[in-house]
């Protein structure tokens, strides 16, 4: 293996370039990641519909838990395959440095994670397979659709050590402070609320298409609430996840400077912008979605219609470019750093602050506002399930795939974003090898402690 | 009637103590005193009957205020308002008067658990919607005293002037000039100057210990003033109106609510409980225990735990991380969260204000006659949504102060 | 006019202009001295720093500086920070004096070695080496004090309130 890495510093041990090999990581990550968020999801949504369908005495609500179980045993079969798969041909065969460090520093949480994935199997098919038998005592069954949530919630902090720790990790071998750095709880309760608002937008896409198709007016009420519950949970976990993202950049810019420089101004800067796309889309869809339905009931709502309109508005704010340029360097290069009104490439209004983080604040309130409203027509009983239209069900599934889709971009911009390190500043991307930083080049009395340079002066 | 009787035992056992002369001597100040019908007043009130465990959050409340106003009346023996004294008091007090630190681990641990407890009698408040009419002006006061109590923790958290408290006393006055327009002149009241100093920490001791208190114990008077007023609400699972109940049961039943719970009886806003109970001794008992368990748990915590002694002022450190009290982590992450120009007042003012402006005016956002919080989405789920941010704010701000 | 007030209705004007009055006389005072740091004037004297010919271009030094104060009555010296700057400007060998009191919030920032920034811990403020803005909520930047040069040894004002 030196042999290679001597005469090939851009091959991975095993011979293939690191392009390809990062590529085929990557793909399959993000198919593994879309299978673990909706299990995590999942298991939340089914065990509260299980709950509330006890408490309400309501068979529909039983009945979507159940399709939930379902739907979660059969994708977590195949997202299992995929992630053994992973560890076994890419992470061992491809990666093989990086994996045998990542398992000498994450030990611990890795066996954790492997106890977590093995109680997973346990539950989910004891939950599969015995539905109807632990139906009898139901406090049992939700007790176990619990257990199944709480496992989950270990299992993903598990890998979020991992994950929160290539990105910041410390720069001693403590492990209580690698495993709480900087970046692990904003990524911990970022995908939290990813993952549960990623679901409801499933739950929305499988109901849109299923309002489409329907033929008996059963199936499509059953479709129309589904839609509507989807919805509902998209859109209000979407809505807390502005302020959330913001405060993972914002540790980011703290802890890996260069990172978030990466992301913000630099060559991620455009996949960046898409993000505010994507998010302007999905809460323009949702609202949209929740402003039509209560209209195909018959109830005008000038909230959810001025909640549309704010919606776009901010959609529209949020993904203007800050520039005309791919990112701020070329802008710097071309000595373009002024308006465009003034002969230069910036977009003032495009800025981070205050324009973009306005359009997060206001998408965070408009969106809770329709929510809230949606809820409120609902509980008075007036809207009557079956009468959604084709397009509320398009935007439902407009909304549903931009959710998946910002859900990949997420994951994309986070691995890429630590450019040519795996792990920020001890390893390299190419060579899988400890990374020995070159001499610092400041000056030469610079000590590590910040408050090495203090003169005592003065009288 | 029944409760002529209960009056009567009620005097008979007050008047019946261990000696004769004791008895004439309560007689002669009942007779100028009125004692017994006070007693009987403050005792014998109809209150509901399910779910009274929830109710005593209210007195646990009173509890644990009273007991931060004795520890804090003690704590004057020993504390010296002045920047080059308090320190020094108060590591003496830590040092040399065990008795003395636990007076000051109780004041402390006795904020901590009231600012929880009245967190858990607002929730319950307002889950069961207990704040319909005629009860606006007990949700009110209540929310009013809950941001004094608020004032009253960030206020005695300047007070000790060690490291911790200084940086709290110096973003907290930086904050005020924000206000825009009058912020520079605000922020030299407070702080006796253009700079924190001595004339600061006189100032915020004398609004912990005086001004605020002065507020404080008037409003909890006027709060439970029309709690007896009107009576406890309970929540929505003691309202199972029987609709085939007959005029004159629900009559009997309002007879037996003592405190003027149906002004208009067939107004469901005025409705009384199905299942009413005495407050003494039923929920007085109860209300007993619980307080008990939580001065207990404050007494455990204060020897056990202690209140911690940061070192000494220093303005000038380039190592200290400041962090402010638990309970203000969401305000602190949403300063940083608000940054530059015009955002940090939004920030600073603009999200608490409207937050508090909202929280207080919740009696007339929901004015629907439905208790069952699944009824009532419009109020439920912006709630449920600020509770979750708090929680998540409160987290990602000890995940950043932890990780400077 | 010589319209005639009963006595009942004066008794009730004189209670009001009583109560008035009362309130007045009680508040007027205690409003005075509730504004009086308003209409308090300072002097600001020069402080010695002391001998800045150790400091290296380019890298900020922090000096503590005993900060004479002027709040009300006579208190020791408050121990303030002064971090000088030399930096080489063309040809010209330029000195700052900043102020190491965030514009955010006033907490101590501190020059951070790997990042080349001043930092402050607070809510992560990020300051140029001249104390511009780079990143976080300041809305200012640092402050610089007044200062004099005396052969190799600076002196400063504290005019913090002027920024």
């Amino acid at each position: 293996m030196p042999l290679t890495l001597a005469l090939a510093p851009h091959l991975v041990p095993v011979g293939i370039s690191t392009g390809v090999a990062t590529a085929l990581v990557g793909l399959l990550m993000l198919a593994h990641i879309q299978f673990a968020a909706f299990q995590q999801g999942g298991a939340l949504v089914m065990t509260l519909f299980d709950f509330l369908g006890m408490v309400r005495k309501d068979e529909r609500q039983t009945r979507f838990a159940r399709g939930m179980v379902k739907t979660m045993a059969v994708v977590f079969s195949i997202g299992a395959a995929l992630a053994i798969f992973a560890m076994m041909i890419l992470f061992t065969g491809l990666w093989s440095h990086f994996w045998v460090k990542l398992l000498r520093i994450m030990f611990w949480p890795l066996v954790i994670e492997a106890g977590a994935f093995a109680l997973e199997i346990m539950a989910l098919y004891t939950l599969y397979v015995g539905w109807d038998r632990l139906g009898r005592v139901r406090p049992l069954r939700i007790g176990l659709g619990l257990v199944l949530a709480v496992d989950l919630f270990v299992q993903m902090l598990a890998i979020n050590f991992v994950a929160s720790y290539m990105l910041t990790p410390r720069p001693a071998f403590n492990l209580p402070l690698i495993l709480l750095n900087p970046t692990l709880i904003p990524l911990e309760v970022h995908r939290l609320i990813g993952n549960v608002a990623f679901t409801g937008a499933l739950i929305a896409i499988v109901a849109g298409w299923r309002v489409l198709r329907a033929r008996t007016p059963q199936q499509r009420s059953y479709a129309d609430w589904m839609g509507a519950i989807g919805a509902v949970i998209a859109i209000a976990f979407t809505a807390l996840q502005p302020l959330v993202g913001w405060e993972y950049a914002k540790e980011i810019q703290l802890h890996a400077y260069a990172s978030w420089y990466d992301m913000m101004l630099g060559g991620l800067s455009v996949a960046f912008l898409f993000q505010m796309f994507l998010l302007g889309l999905i809460l323009t869809a949702g609202i949209f979605f929740f402003w039509r339905r209560v209209r195909s009931s018959g109830i005008r709502s000038p909230t959810l219609a001025l909640c549309a309109v704010l919606s776009m508005g901010a959609w529209l704010l949020g993904a203007t470019p800050s520039s005309l340029a791919w990112s701020y360097e070329q802008v710097f290069a071309a000595n373009a750093n002024v308006p465009i009104w003034n002969g230069g490439l910036l977009i003032p209004f495009g800025a981070m602050i205050p324009w973009k983080l306005t359009a997060l604040v206001a998408f965070t309130f408009v969106s809770i506002t329709a929510v809230t409203v949606f809820l409120r027509e609902v509980s008075r009983g007036h809207l009557r399930w079956g009468e959604a239209r084709r397009s509320q069900a398009l935007a439902l599934i407009t909304m549903g795939v931009a959710v998946s889709l910002i859900m990949a971009l997420m994951g994309y911009i986070r691995e890429d974003a630590r450019g040519p390190f795996l792990i920020t500043n001890h390893m390299l991307i190419n060579q899988q090898q400890n990374f020995v930083p070159p001499a610092t080049t400041g000056p030469a009395q610079g000590g590590a402690a910040t408050g090495a340079n203090l003169i005592l002066g003065g009288e | 009637m029944a409760r002529e009787s209960t009056r009567s035992k009620l005097a008979g056992r007050l008047t019946h103590p261990i000696s004769r002369p004791l008895a004439i001597a309560y007689r002669w100040v009942d007779e100028r005193m009125g004692i017994t019908d006070l007693a009987y007043k403050g005792l014998y009130e109809a209150v509901p009957r399910r779910g009274a465990w929830a109710y005593t959050l209210g007195s646990a409340t009173l509890i644990i205020i009273a007991l931060q106003i004795v520890t804090g009346m003690f704590l004057l023996w020993s504390y010296v308002p002045s920047t080059t004294e308090a320190w020094e008091s108060l590591n003496y007090l830590a040092h040399h008067d065990e008795f003395g630190a636990i007076v000051r681990g109780m004041h402390l641990w006795g904020a901590y658990v009231l600012l929880l407890v009245i967190g858990l009698h607002m929730v319950r408040t307002f889950v069961s919607g207990s704040y319909k009419k005629p009860r606006e002006l007990n949700w009110i006061t209540g929310v009013m005293l809950f941001l004094l109590v608020l004032a009253l923790g960030i206020t005695g958290a300047m007070l000790p002037w060690d490291q911790a408290a200084y940086w709290t006393t110096v973003v907290t006055t930086h904050v005020l000039s924000y206000v825009p327009g009058l912020g520079h002149w605000l922020q030299e009241i407070w702080r006796g100057g253009n700079q924190v100093g001595p004339v600061t920490l006189t100032r915020t001791f004398a609004i912990h210990i005086w001004l605020l208190p002065a507020l404080l114990v008037p409003l909890i008077v006027v709060h439970l003033y029309l709690l007896r007023r009107h009576g406890e609400h309970g929540s929505w699972v003691n309202y199972r109106n029987d609709p085939g109940e007959s005029e004159r049961e629900r009559a009997e039943r309002v007879l037996r609510a003592e405190p003027p719970y149906p002004a208009v009886p067939s107004d469901p806003g005025y409705a009384v409980p199905d299942d009413l109970d005495e407050f003494f001794p039923s929920q007085v008992g109860k209300d007993a225990i619980i307080s008990f368990l939580l001065v207990l748990v404050i007494f455990v915590m204060a020897v056990v735990v202690g209140s911690p002694l940061e070192a000494p002022a220093n303005p000038a450190s380039l190592t200290y991380v400041p962090t402010p009290e638990w309970f203000f982590l969401p305000l602190d992450q949403l300063l940083v969260q608000f940054p530059q120009a015009w955002m940090i007042p939004v920030g600073v003012f603009v999200i608490p204000g409207l937050a508090s402006t909202l929280l207080i005016l919740v009696p007339f956002l929901d004015r629907s006659p439905d208790r069952e919080p699944w009824k009532r989405p419009q109020l439920m789920v912006p709630a449920l949504f600020t509770l979750l941010f708090l929680i998540f704010e409160a987290l990602l701000a000890v995940n950043r102060l932890f990780n400077l | 006019m010589g319209t005639r007030i009963s006595r009942r209705r004066f008794m009730v004007l004189a209670t009001n202009l009583a109560g008035a009055g009362i309130t007045l006389l009680i508040a007027a005072p205690i409003v005075g001295e509730v504004l009086q740091p308003i209409f308090t004037r300072r002097s600001h004297p020069w402080v010695r720093v002391g001998d800045i010919s150790q400091v290296p271009v380019g890298l900020p030094t922090a000096y503590v500086v005993q900060m004479p104060t002027t709040q009300a009555w006579k208190v020791p010296p408050v121990a303030r920070i002064v971090y000088v700057v030399k930096l080489n400007v063309g040809n010209q060998l330029q000195v700052l004096s900043l102020s190491n009191v965030c514009t955010h919030m006033q907490c101590d920032v501190h020059w951070d070695i790997d990042l080349q920034q001043f930092l402050c811990p607070c809510h992560g403020g990020f300051y140029s080496i001249t104390g511009t803005n780079v990143g976080g909520p300041p809305p200012k930047p640092l402050f610089r004090y007044q200062h004099k040069l005396a052969g190799e040894t600076l002196y400063v004002r504290d005019r913090l309130t002027e920024a």
